[in-house]
């Protein structure tokens, strides 16, 4: 009979746990994060690969450099830094010069994340927060977008490969946004859904494609990956402001919803554990005020698109929410106040 | 069939199907019994025998010596060779009555009861050392002198821990005694309603306890979820009234207790029979042959082992269920009233116990059955901010384990949660 081991654990219970770890959400998530990436080489090239190979090595090696000066242990192997990697890679236009992704990784990891404790202490989406750094850094960089190859008329080598080749190479194209802002006061717009659904615009890498995106909302919901609240809130919350906030509305709902970020960024950014709030009630409120700050800033913000914006705000009045809104326990009641000038 | 549950909670891996179907079947003690004199919460039973004194299965060798205090009982016949320190389930130390087994096996019985009163019944129970079974080890007849009048008497025979099928087979195959002792805690609350609530997967004691159940008695089937049998859980499950935070099931006019000690109600009061025998499960996969022993108190568990086999090499031997219970230093304590299991567990079946970074994923804020934020309170306490963590009320927390058991970057949740309830109450006394 096999005796037992010399020394018993003993700890606190429970004595068992689910198998699901930090390190398999990370790889739930990057499995899903592979959706829109093959969409996006399929759609722009294989530049737009190495955009996010590069981003992912960044960042990767931002958080092993910073823990080794820091003489601390290694932190890669919890896969967080690829998340947040491909994640920014996916935010980038698919034909952005090399310095970029690299900048961005560094960014995102060191001064986002590292710098503030490391995973599950950082005030804000890596990401998002790198992104809009780079936005402002590279204006014209962040803003030029090509136009998806037409595979219809053969593969077209020097389209495959955009962004190895020189510039003047490119076929530029404008995102709907532009359109969609120019038409908000006609009441109507001729942007192209099927197009927009399938990602057959120009955009970043990621955000284009809403087949591979609706894949991977389903993917992350099948494996409870993600709070299906965030989406959810998010999504009605950017239809019901596109009714508001437009002339005839209900022609724009489609489009805002389709276009720009908006579902990449309800998918993969918001929901984001360490920087959305920690309530039923606080999620609802942070899903609807992105959507919300989202549609300002596209209809009326010096901008075209807002999504990233909305991320960042809405992250940083996480800890507010999340003071507001504290769960009640089962059975308790908040005992009353006490009326004014009562001695306590 | 729809069946009645709670809010939040969670669906861990049973793994009751090892020794579900195995029959209970009764193992005799060894050479020596060693009954500890504390098996009960409250203060340790006085010892009323010396070295040299002949005792029957069914002696009284621990007198109860305080309110909250058991009467405890020799299992077996024989000589008493010690009265000793001896070591605990928890690592403690506590006395232990040590009796020499002659193999005889004579009885001594109280005296059976025919129709007794509510005090009868009282203190009866008190008479044969009945304590909770279901873990808590709470003096049974402390429970049953309520002041408040209790309109619903709830029999928790959820079982939800995984592992453990004891109160199962008990129910199963013990239906009629498990509805007699039912009526008995009934007739000594005064109880308008009884139910008992079976989960359903168990339905075929579920089946059995309604064909013995008459018009009095209201068998409900509750949906598989943990903690199904936490106290306030099941008064919601099955009444729908919430316990206030801070009170007792007493004050919405509930008492709950669990189906083997109904059992032992039974035979005390039937039988004339004092609590010194138990059904423990025998589970894990380092387990050969897990099943459901009928065992007496005071047997160490590593007789139980034997019994029962091992055939992997176990890091882990918890006493009860894997979610709430404890895991033992060593096999050498002995078993108690309220040992529900023993389960010796491998590698692989247990929680790691390294934890990593917590990711905010709020996990075991939706996990937990009582709606309390256990992230932030870990966080809060383990930076000493006692004062911040009290707002989030870690004295509410009935260490149930769901928080933990969800916990992707396995966290010892439950274990800051009694540390923050341990440094408010030292907070609060100073």
């Amino acid at each position: 009979m096999p005796e037992a081991k010399e020394k018993l654990i003993v700890t606190s219970s429970p004595h068992v746990g689910s198998g699901l770890t930090t390190k398999k959400i990370m790889l739930h998530v990057i499995i899903a994060l592979c959706f829109p990436l093959i969409a996006g080489v399929v759609l722009y090239g294989f530049y737009a690969l190495i955009v996010v190979i590069l981003a992912v090595a960044s960042s990767v090696g931002s958080e092993w450099f910073y823990n080794f000066i820091r003489k601390k242990p290694d932190t890669t192997g919890d896969l967080s830094a690829i998340v947040t990697g491909m994640i920014l890679g996916l935010n980038l236009p698919p034909t952005a010069p090399f310095y970029v992704p690299l900048l961005g990784g560094i960014v995102a990891i060191m001064l986002v994340k590292m710098l503030f404790g490391g995973l599950g202490k950082n005030f804000a989406n890596p990401a998002a927060t790198a992104r809009v750094f780079l936005l402002l850094a590279w204006g014209t960089q962040m803003m030029t977008f090509i136009a998806p190859i037409d595979y219809s008329s053969g593969v077209d080598a020097v389209r495959l490969f955009a962004g190895f080749v020189d510039e003047s190479a490119y076929v530029t194209s404008a995102t709907p946004l532009a359109a969609i802002k120019g038409a908000a006061a006609a009441g109507s717009t001729d942007v192209n859904l099927l197009d927009m659904f399938l990602g057959n615009i120009g955009g970043t890498i990621g955000e284009t494609c809403k087949v591979a995106l609706l894949a991977s909302l389903i993917y992350l919901l099948v494996f409870r990956i993600i709070d299906w609240k965030i989406p959810a809130g998010y999504f009605l919350s950017v239809a019901f402001f596109s009714l508001l906030f437009y002339k005839n509305g209900w022609n724009f709902i489609l489009p805002n919803l389709m276009s720009g970020g908006v579902m990449f960024a309800g998918i993969f950014m918001l929901t984001d554990y360490t920087t959305s709030p920690d309530t039923r009630a606080g999620t609802w409120i942070f899903a609807v005020g992105a959507g919300l700050l989202t549609l300002l800033i596209r209809r009326y913000g010096g901008m075209n698109e807002g999504a990233s914006f909305a991320i960042l705000l809405m992250n940083l009045l996480v800890p507010l929410i999340d003071k507001g809104f504290k769960s009640r326990p089962f059975g308790y009641k908040k005992p009353p106040r006490k009326p004014k000038g009562e001695a306590v | 069939m729809k069946t009645k549950t709670f809010r939040y909670g969670i669906h861990p891996e049973e793994r009751k199907h090892l020794s579900k179907d195995a029959p209970v079947i009764k193992i005799e003690a060894g050479e020596f019994v060693r009954i500890p004199l504390s098996q009960h919460i409250g203060a340790p039973a006085e010892a009323v025998v010396r070295p040299g004194d002949r005792v029957k299965a069914g002696t009284l060798v621990g007198k109860a010596s305080a309110i909250v205090s058991a009467n405890i009982f020799s299992s077996v016949s024989g000589e008493v060779v010690a009265v000793e320190s001896g070591e605990t389930i928890t690592g403690g130390r506590c006395m232990h009555v040590v009796v020499k087994n002659d193999f005889e096996y004579a009885e001594e019985r109280l005296e059976p009861l025919i129709s007794p009163s509510r005090e009868d019944i009282i203190k009866r129970a008190r008479e044969a050392g009945i304590v909770g079974m279901g873990g808590a080890a709470f003096p049974f007849d402390v429970k049953l002198s309520v002041k408040n009048p209790i309109a619903t008497l709830l029999i928790n025979g959820s079982e939800c821990e995984p592992y453990i099928t004891a109160d199962y087979r008990l129910m199963l195959e013990k239906a009629e005694g498990v509805l007699r002792g039912v009526r008995l805690v009934a007739a000594a609350l005064g109880a308008a309603e009884t139910v008992i609530g079976v989960e359903a997967n168990k339905r075929d004691a579920y089946e059995a306890l309604k064909k013995a159940a008459g018009d009095d008695v209201r068998v409900e089937l509750l949906k598989t979820k943990y903690p199904q049998g936490g106290e306030k859980q099941l008064i919601y499950a099955l009444t729908g009234k919430k316990v206030p935070a801070g009170k007792l099931p007493g004050d919405v006019g509930c008492i709950v207790t669990n189906a083997q000690t109904a059992y032992a109600l039974y035979e005390a009061v039937d039988l004339g029979k004092p609590l010194y025998e138990r059904v423990v499960t025998v589970s894990g996969l380092a387990v050969a042959k897990p099943g459901n022993y009928f065992v007496k108190t005071g047997m160490t568990f590593a007789e139980l082992a034997d019994a029962a086999g091992v055939c992997a090499q176990y890091v882990k031997a918890v006493q009860g269920g894997p979610m709430m219970g404890i895991s033992m230093h060593s096999l050498r304590p002995s078993v108690t009233k309220s040992s529900g299991a023993l389960l010796l567990l491998t590698e692989d079946e247990i929680r790691s116990i390294a934890p990593t970074p917590c990711i905010n994923c709020a996990r075991c804020a939706s996990a937990c059955p009582m709606s309390l934020m256990p992230m932030k309170i870990d966080a809060l306490i383990l930076k000493d901010m006692v004062n911040e963590a009290k707002a989030y009320h870690p004295e509410l927390c009935i260490e149930c384990g769901c928080c933990a058991y969800v916990c992707p970057a396995k966290r010892p949740l439950v274990q800051s949660q009694r540390l923050a309830k341990k440094l408010i109450r030292s907070a609060g006394a100073k």
